[in-house]
């Protein structure tokens, strides 16, 4: 497993990246506001269909959530990109018994309310056309172990153009007021719910 | 209305910079294999959701449609960009006499086999994830007007990201029969039907 590293100089030069990314690529990164407790930390579930789902997520922290930053990616991923260790990634081998010691990472990093917690528990880059969600049944131990800690936000983000030669990020935050999901099933409902209505309100925008 | 005025010089210049423009901009921009009718002139309805859609319609008409390409453009659009008239290009006013001209005049392109035109059904730019596909009337007046052989195709473009941060365009072509032979409700229904089969397509395309 990889660990998240504490470099100063390179978180800099990452979030004077992803600032740089998002300016120069995007119109607009549009999302909505959410309560946030300091006392707790957060668990953001997000749709994963791109390589921009962490960087818009990313600048979504920076700007509303302002908690320190930790995003759980591939063991692949992590080993082509070496630096987001320093961005807060770190990794999970999803066929390796590892697995476990990610999970419980994520847990724990839960327990400090300083912390946010970035999952993608759809567990790979589905396309952004889908209208259901399948969730891997990972997640469950973290919200299990980390249960109390952590208030639970669900994130549903779509990327278009319109009429704009850069395109405009819509991202739905949702505070999940329940968070004692009992199985993987109610989860993964809850967020479907949260997903559809995000989806309707983007099928909407006519120009 | 303001009719192109076409020329094959700015057409094939124009065609090499968006063809170099749209590979630097994309990182994949696949077409799905189609083979159009030999004899027939091509009526392209794209569904409408960002300001590349016309330069799609262009790429097509060279790499696998083999026809010239023309383009219904919106009048005030049209104005702001007056040079596309060298490379096929005509104006329509919507709710104005003005209007029934432009639909005669794309059905008069369309008589001629060499031809293919491009016209957005929907009428206004809505969003990739549309489930429905609204055609508007004056398309079934263009297809009442066309004097000889017409094949209809809808083309469905999504947007992707994957793994890049480019987007990938998967363009995805549709048979909807010869002009004249199918009615025009028919016509809908089946435009409706191929663009939810692009979109249960999509969730399987291979990245």
């Amino acid at each position: 497993m990889i660990y998240p590293k504490k470099n100063i100089l390179f978180k800099w030069s990452i979030h004077a990246y992803v600032y740089w990314l998002g300016v120069r690529n995007f119109k607009e990164i549009n999302f909505n506001t959410v309560e946030v407790d300091n006392d707790k930390s957060i668990l953001l579930i997000a749709n994963h269909f791109s390589a921009w789902d962490t960087i818009i997520l990313s600048w979504i922290n920076r700007k509303l959530l302002k908690k320190k930053f930790h995003v759980m990616m591939l063991e692949s991923t992590a080993m082509k990109e070496p630096f987001l260790k320093y961005a807060g990634g770190f990794s999970i081998n999803k066929t390796s018994k590892d697995m476990v010691n990610s999970l419980d990472f994520a847990a724990k990093l839960l327990d400090d309310p300083d912390n946010l917690v970035l999952i993608f528990p759809q567990g790979k880059i589905y396309s952004n056309m889908i209208s259901e969600v399948v969730f891997e049944k990972g997640i469950m131990q973290v919200i299990k172990k980390a249960a109390g800690k952590f208030r639970l936000i669900f994130a549903a983000t779509f990327i278009e153009n319109f009429e704009n030669f850069k395109p405009v990020a819509n991202t739905s935050l949702k505070t999940s007021v329940d968070n004692s999901f009992n199985t993987i099933l109610d989860l993964q409902e809850a967020y479907q719910q949260h997903y559809t209505h995000s989806r309707q309100q983007q099928i909407q925008i006519v120009k | 209305m303001i009719p192109s005025r076409r020329t094959e010089f700015a057409s094939y210049l124009f065609y090499r910079y968006v063809r170099w423009w749209m590979r630097r901009k994309f990182n994949v921009i696949q077409p799905m294999p189609f083979t159009p009718k030999p004899g027939h002139s091509i009526f392209l309805l794209i569904n409408h959701f960002s300001w590349w859609d016309g330069f799609f319609g262009n790429y097509m008409a060279d790499t696998n449609l083999g026809r010239k390409f023309y383009i219904m453009m919106q009048h005030d659009h049209f104005m702001k960009h007056f040079y596309f008239k060298y490379i096929g290009a005509f104006s329509m006013k919507k709710s104005s006499r003005d209007m029934v001209e432009s639909l005669a005049y794309t059905a008069k392109l369309l008589s001629n086999p060499e031809n293919m035109v491009v016209v957005f059904p929907q009428g206004e730019l809505c969003s990739n994830h549309v489930t429905h596909v609204n055609v508007e009337k004056g398309i079934e007046r263009i297809i009442k007007q066309i004097k000889g052989p017409c094949q209809i195709v809808y083309a469905c473009t999504l947007i992707e990201y994957f793994e890049s941060l480019k987007p990938s365009a998967y363009i995805h072509l549709y048979d909807c029969g010869v002009a004249g032979e199918v009615p025009f409700d028919t016509l809908v229904e089946n435009i409706n039907t191929f663009h939810a089969q692009a979109l249960k397509d999509q969730v399987n395309v291979e990245h």
